[in-house]
């Protein structure tokens, strides 16, 4: 079988999950936006991160096994 | 009264009839109160004894203090160390009555044999276990002749080398862990024979790991040889992304996306953990079926028996 059409369906679940999770989202990008200039290299944004794609997951999580075999 | 005869002893006693209550070591401990801390510090306080209430009330106060200080610096490192919980996903074998997809546990084995085979060892899981399970047994016998085993010393006292049987357990890739460790930059891939076992929530976290790879976080940088996985604990995992769509040709023809071969992986592995599951689960329904049922006859039974004591009428006869 040499479909190279492959699109992983579970990237293609995390693209249509984000417009639900916009507000960990954007708390995302305001701590990227906060950490910017920071040159100690002890900022980092992992709290955001987690919460965000925690929000992505469960979401995910419901609806992938559905596309797989 | 009582502590008097305890401490001192008299010749004049008066000799006893009966048994007196501080004969017994056992009242006298439980009618003794031993006092706290606390009492202790009201105690000092009342006599006035200020040196070692303030020692003893500092000695409180620090312990507090470093106890909630501690608390405070672990939440905070908590999320990295921990890794990014994994959600649950609903298996098919999850349910109470549920068994293996078994086209599932096949794919998986193709998967961990084309993708895994080469760093990961399964060396409690043999050949003969899939009989039945996901191959046939002539299928099964195929696959282990293809592998050589070093077998025992022979009438001449040599080891000797021959293909694999259905007995023979998984071939390892290195031949010990310090192998392992010197190929893979310090780690050492652990066998996968109960990993879903060995992991908190391991299915699903081995599900979310392999598929999982992305960007750090800003602000993060993982050094050289690592790479970021947020199910991680820490973070940094020294294997890179394995499952890239198409990397394995599937015999059934299925669609070899990631989170294709991440599923039918794990469902392998699961498996491998627990091969016992499908009996399990019906040997549980049956006897937890059969045992209400008993529990139902032995409350009647007991109820049927105690009904004498339980309805017995008592006549106070008084004469007052």
């Amino acid at each position: 079988m040499a479909d190279e059409e492959l699109t992983d369906p579970k990237l293609y679940l995390e693209e249509t999950c984000k417009p639900k999770c916009v507000k960990p989202f954007w708390e995302y990008q305001a701590c990227i936006k906060r950490i910017k200039g920071d040159e100690s290299g002890q900022k980092h944004c992992t709290g955001q991160y987690f919460d965000y794609w925690k929000c992505v997951d469960e979401c995910v999580a419901l609806k992938v096994f559905e596309k797989l075999k | 009264m009582h502590r008097n005869m305890r401490n001192s002893f008299r010749w004049q006693e008066k000799p006893r009839m009966c048994y007196q209550p501080s004969d017994d070591l056992f009242y006298w401990k439980i009618h003794t109160k031993t006092p706290s801390f606390f009492s202790t510090l009201k105690q000092d306080a009342a006599a006035g004894s200020s040196s070692m209430m303030s020692l003893r009330a500092l000695a409180l106060i620090g312990a507090s203090i470093s106890g909630i200080l501690s608390f405070g610096t672990i939440t905070s490192a908590d999320e990295a160390e921990h890794g990014l919980p994994a959600p649950n996903y609903p298996w098919p074998h999850k349910g109470i009555l549920s068994s293996y997809d078994h086209a599932s546990i096949r794919r998986g084995h193709q998967v961990y044999q084309q993708v895994c085979a080469s760093c990961h060892s399964m060396s409690l899981v043999s050949y003969r276990d899939l009989v039945g399970v996901a191959y046939t047994e002539e299928e099964t016998k195929a696959m282990a002749a293809e592998i050589e085993v070093v077998d025992g010393p022979n009438d001449e006292g040599e080891m000797f080398t021959r293909p694999g049987k259905l007995s023979d357990r998984f071939p390892q890739p290195y031949p010990n862990e310090q192998a392992a460790r010197f190929v893979n930059g310090g780690a050492y891939p652990p066998d996968l024979s109960l990993i879903t076992k060995a992991r908190h929530n391991g299915q699903n976290y081995v599900f979310a790991l392999l598929t999982g790879y992305r960007d750090p976080p800003a602000g993060v940088a993982i050094r050289d040889g690592l790479h970021y996985n947020p199910y991680f604990p820490g973070g940094a995992i020294a294997m890179p992304q394995m499952l890239i769509d198409g990397a394995v040709e599937y015999e059934d023809g299925t669609p070899a996306t990631e989170s294709q071969m991440g599923k039918d992986v794990v469902t392998f592995l699961s498996w491998a953990a627990e091969p016992e599951m499908e009996e399990r689960k019906l040997m549980g329904f049956k006897w937890i079926f059969v045992l209400s049922l008993a529990l139902l006859q032995a409350a009647y039974y007991r109820r049927l028996k105690w009904s004498v004591f339980k309805s017995r009428k008592l006549v106070v006869d008084a004469v007052n």
